[in-house]
């Protein structure tokens, strides 16, 4: 089995405020991987630990008790940062550099140099579709295109894992379908995709697994298609049914005392409602 | 930019890249990063300000003999400098750090395999570069017109004394040794060079003070308080220690100032350069060694904090 780009393990995080010695506990004994080669979505409300989890997977943080690894390395290590590329939520880059003076400085500092890093410039530039836009200062660059250019220098050292926080967020439809695109892409080039976000169709559409963080634990986590899937329900889907078939199924489904037929075709419940539907429980169960 | 036609070889997977313990490209990179955001910023414009003053002094016609006259000049022209050189390292570095940290630049930096201490001294570096070419350049400007007024008032001196007849030729040279003595030596480097080594250590406080303190405004008023502690370092300390009240507590708090605060009046003798007196080059090389030290020191202080701070 092949090492998980993202070990998180018993992972707790508590922060003192001020000098009265109050704690908040931001995340509370929290534990998942996210495996090499997958795209996997964390999702939660504001203030339930997301971006400080991916704080403590970058190295930005360190845990208050517990460990996260990243392809083995403790998150700590800086040869870990070798591994990431990270895109934080409404990133504002240098704005008085340009959109491929911006890709250079990020890749020098990964040490790349020369013709290596113009060929890396010139390519993340295509790939983001930024071509015609790279020699324009960041400062008139719209919100879609500092995602993209964002997007661009996490990948400039090419790393085996990307780290996005919110990638879509303020983005107008076209530029969230622009990025949405190019995460699929780069789960089929063999990228390791973390994101997390709060716009849950998205999620939905490009994540394998998810994982559901709220008050700082993890509340569900798994298949995206086994999380959506009503468990007591079964979709039963045919191909070439005849109605006689058909009405002999209904026949039989009748002759059972505890099974009906709810409903023909994909019974399927959102993302979204199980998220609200989860939380709607954990809150309750907190009180 | 690069347009190749051919495809580009798959860059290396970011892992197969070594990161050294320290390394001086990273440092260079942000160092240069920072030159070009300040230099974006405009902040150069202010040569023009300065050339104006530097220019209009030196054509004020003041009453006064030419020696007193390429004096005042100096003394307008490096005092600007002066002031320029400890007010920005410390505005700018103030400002540098924090604005990273609100944008969330700092993030994407730290997130890449970039050292905390490459950080600091890759900004402390671009504040210093930027400062070390405006007074180069002012220096440039200053010595342009301090040059040209000298030979100016040498040829009419000259001229008048011989106009006169009534002197001699040593009464001449004399008189046109003075001028000279205050007109455009080399050792006025050294003074330029001592405003840049007081700017270095006075960035360096900023920077430490910058990676605890939670507002840009507060590490400006502090930084610039220490600055001018420091230039009263001397006479402070002579005056609790030879004072009647020279108890322990007052004793011990002038060794905590002394230590926590850089003696900025070690840099005064460029004071003594610019109304032409000669100054020992072992003063300057002991003043180097000592900015090095408050360097080592307050950039170690930062390092301490910044290490272990969180984002």
């Amino acid at each position: 089995m092949s090492e998980p780009a993202v070990e998180v393990k018993n992972l707790t995080k508590v922060f003192t405020l001020g000098l009265k010695k109050e704690y908040v506990v931001a995340i509370d004994n929290l534990s998942f991987e996210v495996k090499a080669g997958e795209v996997y979505g964390l999702i939660g409300p504001n203030g339930s630990g997301k971006s400080t989890t991916m704080k403590v997977v970058l190295g930005l943080m360190a845990p208050s008790k517990g460990e996260a690894k990243v392809f083995g390395l403790d998150s700590g290590d800086i040869r870990a940062r070798n591994e990431i590329g990270f895109l934080p939520e409404n990133p504002y880059f240098y704005k008085h550099l340009s959109g491929a003076e911006t890709l250079r400085f990020y890749g020098k500092l990964c040490g790349m140099r020369g013709r290596e890093l113009e060929n890396r410039v010139t390519e993340l530039l295509k790939l983001v579709d930024l071509e015609g836009a790279a020699n324009r200062r960041l400062g008139g660059y719209s919100k879609g295109m500092l995602q993209r250019i964002g997007l661009a220098q996490s990948l400039v050292q090419n790393p085996r894992l990307v780290i996005l926080d919110e990638p879509t967020a303020g983005v107008d439809p076209i530029g969230s379908r622009h990025i949405r695109d190019l995460i699929m892409r780069l789960r089929d080039e063999g990228y390791t995709v973390f994101l997390c976000s709060h716009l849950l169709e998205q999620v939905q559409e490009v994540c394998d697994r998810v994982g559901i963080l709220f008050q700082g634990r993890m509340r569900k986590e798994g298949r995206l298609e086994e999380l959506i899937a009503i468990e007591d329900q079964t979709t039963l889907t045919l191909e070439g049914a005849s109605p006689e078939l058909l009405a002999r199924l209904h026949q039989l489904v009748a002759s059972e005392p505890d099974a009906r037929i709810v409903a023909e075709g994909h019974p399927r419940t959102s993302l979204e409602h199980l998220f609200i539907q989860i939380a709607e429980r954990s809150r309750e169960a907190s009180k | 930019m690069n347009a190749d036609s051919t495809a580009p070889n798959p860059p290396l997977r970011g892992a197969a890249r070594p990161v050294p313990l320290f390394s001086p490209g990273r440092v260079a990179t942000i160092a240069s990063g920072t030159v070009t955001q300040l230099v974006r910023m405009k902040t150069f414009y202010f040569l023009l300000a300065f050339a104006l003053v530097v220019v209009a002094v030196g054509n004020f016609n003041l009453p006064a003999t030419p020696a007193k006259e390429l004096s005042m000049i100096k003394k307008v022209s490096f005092g600007t400098m002066d002031l320029f050189a400890w007010l920005f390292a410390i505005v700018a570095t103030a400002l540098l750090i924090p604005r990273d940290q609100e944008d969330r630049t700092l993030y994407t930096i730290l997130s890449k395999p970039v050292r905390r201490i490459e950080y600091l001294l890759g900004k402390l570096c671009g504040v210093l570069v930027v400062v070390g070419v405006s007074l180069v350049l002012m220096y440039g400007i200053c010595a342009t017109m301090i040059g040209a007024r000298e030979s100016l008032f040498v040829s009419a001196e000259i001229e008048a004394m011989t106009a006169n007849g009534g002197y001699s030729q040593e009464e001449i040279d004399e008189q046109v040794g003075l001028i000279r003595q205050q007109g455009l030596r080399p050792e006025l480097g050294l003074a330029v060079l001592a405003s840049f080594l007081k700017a270095a250590v006075v960035a360096a406080v900023t920077i430490f003070l910058s990676t605890f303190a939670s507002s840009s405004l507060f590490t400006i008023i502090v930084s610039i308080l220490i600055f001018l502690i420091g230039h009263a370092h001397t006479m402070a300390s002579s005056f609790w220690l030879h004072s009647s009240d020279n108890s322990l507590f007052v004793q011990m708090l002038v060794k905590v100032v002394k230590i926590l605060i850089p003696d900025f009046q070690l840099y005064s003798f460029s004071e003594g350069i610019i109304q032409g007196e000669v100054v020992a080059y072992a003063l300057v090389g002991q003043m180097g060694l000592v900015t090095a030290g408050y360097l080592a020191v307050f950039l170690l202080l930062s390092l301490l904090v910044f290490v272990d701070k969180e984002f």
